[in-house]
């Protein structure tokens, strides 16, 4: 498991992060740059989750109760991150994923919609998050960690490892993010849990 | 045909046993956050603080947890909630090897 607390301050970090007002309600403050940066990475998860092309020629009322033709696992490491198999055995993976996978789907891109939607809505990048809404968030920014993770093959490399990229290293300015979202996720989360007896 | 009879007495008998045979497995990850993964625990099963961060402590110490147990249906439930919160997790019969 990853640790926000041994993530310093990293290129992005300027703004405070979320703190709790009241009994039910996480406020924080974002830059411009930081909101392009969120809604942006959004808006990819969005586009990642969208069905798959050949969906069209499904039968429509299979579609409406939410089976897809789908059942074998995405080729994608990153669809496959975000869209795992429930069961080691292969058969019972693909009648789970034929069933589940599209409604998996649509409640993901739910919680990127939320941060995207609330972001551009807010002019001075100001974010008031209730409990459902901070739930939807986590969501969200956990998905983007999960796809910026597998693109930097956090399994392989080491923090350590991750943080000597060399300045030039295009991957460098994607661990910047990556790290930026753990410390933002993990201020939300310390906010959250602030309100729940140990 | 005995087969499949044994096959469907087995479904039955899951189905009635008392033992709640099924088990969600909830695997370690190198991304998720110790934090999130105890919160979504909290938030999901409604288990303790305590209960949840000693669960947590288990899937990052030794790879995997059983976090719930439950019929068949009530851990595909549970499996398709921590999927959607990006947890790591599988479901099968609880008197297998994980």
């Amino acid at each position: 498991m990853g640790n926000s607390a041994t993530w310093g301050p990293t290129l992005m970090n300027q703004s405070h992060g979320f703190t709790r007002h009241g009994e039910e309600l996480f406020v924080a403050q974002f830059s411009d740059s930081e909101k392009e940066v969120l809604i942006n990475l959004a808006q990819q998860i969005i586009e990642l989750l969208s069905e798959r092309v050949d969906q069209h020629d499904q039968d429509p009322l299979a579609a409406m109760v939410g089976i897809t033709v789908h059942d074998s696992p995405p080729d994608d490491e990153v669809l496959l991150r975000l869209l795992p198999n429930a069961y080691a055995d292969g058969v019972d993976a693909a009648e789970f994923r034929r069933y589940t996978e599209s409604v998996l789907r649509t409640k993901k891109q739910a919680h990127a919609m939320s941060i995207r939607t609330m972001l551009m809505s807010s002019e001075d990048g100001s974010i008031e998050l209730n409990h459902e809404l901070a739930n939807a968030w986590l969501g969200g920014i956990n998905d983007i960690r999960l796809a910026l993770g597998v693109r930097l093959n956090v399994l392989k490399n080491s923090h350590e490892e991750l943080e000597l990229l060399a300045p030039d290293d295009p991957m460098r300015g994607v661990y910047g993010v990556y790290s930026w979202l753990g410390w933002l996720q993990g201020n939300l989360l310390q906010a959250l849990m602030d309100g729940i007896e140990s | 045909m005995v087969k499949i009879k044994s096959k469907i007495e087995e479904e039955i008998n899951a189905i009635f046993s008392s033992d709640r045979p099924w088990v969600t497995i909830v695997w370690d990850d190198p991304v998720n956050l110790m934090d999130y993964v105890t919160y979504v625990f909290i938030e999901l099963f409604g288990y303790s603080r305590e209960r949840a961060t000693e669960l947590m402590m288990k899937v990052h110490n030794e790879g995997k947890a059983v976090v719930s147990e439950g019929t068949r249906e009530e851990m595909e439930h549970d499996v398709a909630r921590l999927h959607e919160y990006g947890l790591w997790a599988t479901l099968q019969r609880g008197d297998q090897p994980l």
